[in-house]
């Protein structure tokens, strides 16, 4: 009887958890390369997020063929030379969330730290960004930067006037409730 | 009843104790829904494998201008330096109407022929459920423009005219590898001698093969139909190397058809690989975004 009562209790226990997921399929993020030469902006309107309230364990991922660009050419060599698509067809992030008190309005700056995965090598990284409470849901917006060695994307010496070494990243995630 | 009492603690104790790592492969699981089929792109890297083409098109807006020269034979050895005393060449610009449809024209010196051709993918590869294969066709109309001798038959524009349909169907299998297989259909309104088709066939095939980021090995090679073949006529196999840097494609390579539009070097391949009958190459690709 007892037993019973501790799995019931359990069971509750991982329901009130589920109630406090916030997902979205259509998070955007952008990224711009900026040198003297030339600025090169993608974006993808394609990627997944999942926030836990309970746990603050916040979750991002992209599948890299989503990002598309002014120039068919940029887009072929984005994937073909640089992230190696086929290969490495997403990025995630994998982290938690502090700083973030759920009862409070208006937007809060939080930090999340967690595995940036991307063309196969993880970083550990702690990125600042801020989340708004917006009815039922969440708006988490964050920018930072990425440099490409950290990832070992390589830029060939003949490109680097037109690519840049560290590429800057801006996302915004419209959480609803799940 | 205690045997099972404790049973059950273990299992509960075990349960909470992963709770934690629960909770994040459950997260995980909330992106494995969203594995949608994707098209699988670059099967080659220009828009010809060597000669023939490859489903690759023009970007929506891209103009791509190839400049292609096969010089003389590689068996006249030193007296014109192994055929680069010679060269003959095709320059084409390729528009890409949209991402998937291009239209072209060209001119080469070989028989001072003008085409303009239209290419369509119009089934792509998928990947993770849809078409195993993409399907590309190609049609171009080809003039020759050559001065006829005043004494020869009498000719009228439109037999100067020749045509070719073909389907290219590629499967790329890896991120290295991919193959076409190429059936092609020529169509000459008139022939050069009397006793030649008018409607001659081949079966081809293409492959590249990545060695990396940047380069790779090409080839193909064109089965003629029907048979025997008349004499004086070969199978065209060309054999090839890739180079792409930034803006531009070169392809080197070595084949035993001269002329570098589809009728020439499909149904009209005079020389052999086994008689030195081999010309060296290049196609370079550039492309400009127009719009």
């Amino acid at each position: 009887m007892k037993n019973a009562t501790l799995i019931l209790a359990f069971c509750s226990l991982v329901t009130s958890v589920h109630a406090q997921r916030f997902v979205t399929r259509e998070a955007q993020i952008s990224f711009l390369s900026e040198t003297p030469l030339e600025d090169i902006r993608a974006e993808s309107k394609e990627a997944s997020a999942i926030f836990d309230a309970a746990t603050g364990q916040l979750a991002f991922q992209l599948p890299i063929l989503s990002f598309h660009f002014p120039k068919a050419l940029m887009e072929e060599h984005f994937n073909e030379n640089y992230m190696e698509s086929e290969q490495f067809p997403k990025a995630s992030f994998r982290g938690v969330v502090a700083g973030l008190d759920p009862e409070k309005e208006g937007a809060q700056p939080v930090t999340a730290t967690g595995a940036l995965e991307m063309h196969g090598v993880s970083q550990e990284r702690t990125i600042e960004g801020t989340m708004v409470r917006d009815g039922d849901g969440w708006i988490v917006e964050a920018q930072f930067e990425v440099a490409c060695e950290d990832h070992n994307i390589d830029i060939p010496k003949v490109v680097t006037e037109n690519i840049a070494e560290i590429i800057g990243v801006t996302l915004r995630a419209e959480l609803k409730l799940k | 009843m205690r045997k099972t009492k404790g049973a059950l603690a273990c299992v509960l104790m075990g349960l909470l104790s992963s709770s934690a790592c629960w909770a994040q492969d459950d997260l995980m699981d909330f992106f494995g829904e969203d594995e949608g089929p994707t098209v699988v792109t670059s099967a080659f890297k220009a828009g010809r494998i060597i000669n023939v083409q490859s489903p690759e098109t023009s970007g929506e807006g891209e103009m791509n201008f190839i400049i292609a020269h096969r010089f003389g034979r590689l068996s006249d050895g030193w007296y014109d330096l192994f055929g680069l005393d010679n060269a003959q060449m095709r320059m084409g610009l390729d528009y890409g109407i949209t991402d998937r449809i291009q239209v072209g024209v060209a001119r080469s010196t070989f028989g001072k022929t003008l085409e303009g051709n239209i290419k369509w993918r119009f089934l792509e590869q998928m990947k993770g459920g849809g078409s195993p294969v993409s399907l590309t066709g190609y049609s171009v109309a080809m003039r020759d423009g050559l001065r006829l001798p005043p004494d020869g038959p009498e000719r009228r524009g439109v037999h100067r005219m020749s045509y070719v349909h073909q389907l290219v169907v590629t499967r790329k299998w890896s991120p290295e590898f991919s193959l076409a297989v190429i059936p092609s259909l020529v169509h000459r309104n008139l022939v050069d001698q009397p006793d030649r088709p008018n409607d001659v066939s081949t079966m081809g095939m293409g492959f590249r093969y990545k060695l990396n980021r940047r380069m790779s090995v090409n080839g193909e090679y064109h089965y003629l139909l029907p048979r025997p073949i008349e004499d004086g006529l070969h199978n065209s196999l060309s054999l090839g190397l890739d180079i792409e840097t930034g803006g531009h494609v070169f392809q080197l390579h070595v084949t035993n058809s001269r002329g570098m539009f589809e009728r020439a070097f499909l149904a009209e391949t005079p020389g052999r690989w086994q008689d030195g009958d081999l010309y060296f190459g290049f196609n370079i690709n550039r492309v400009f975004q127009v719009r």
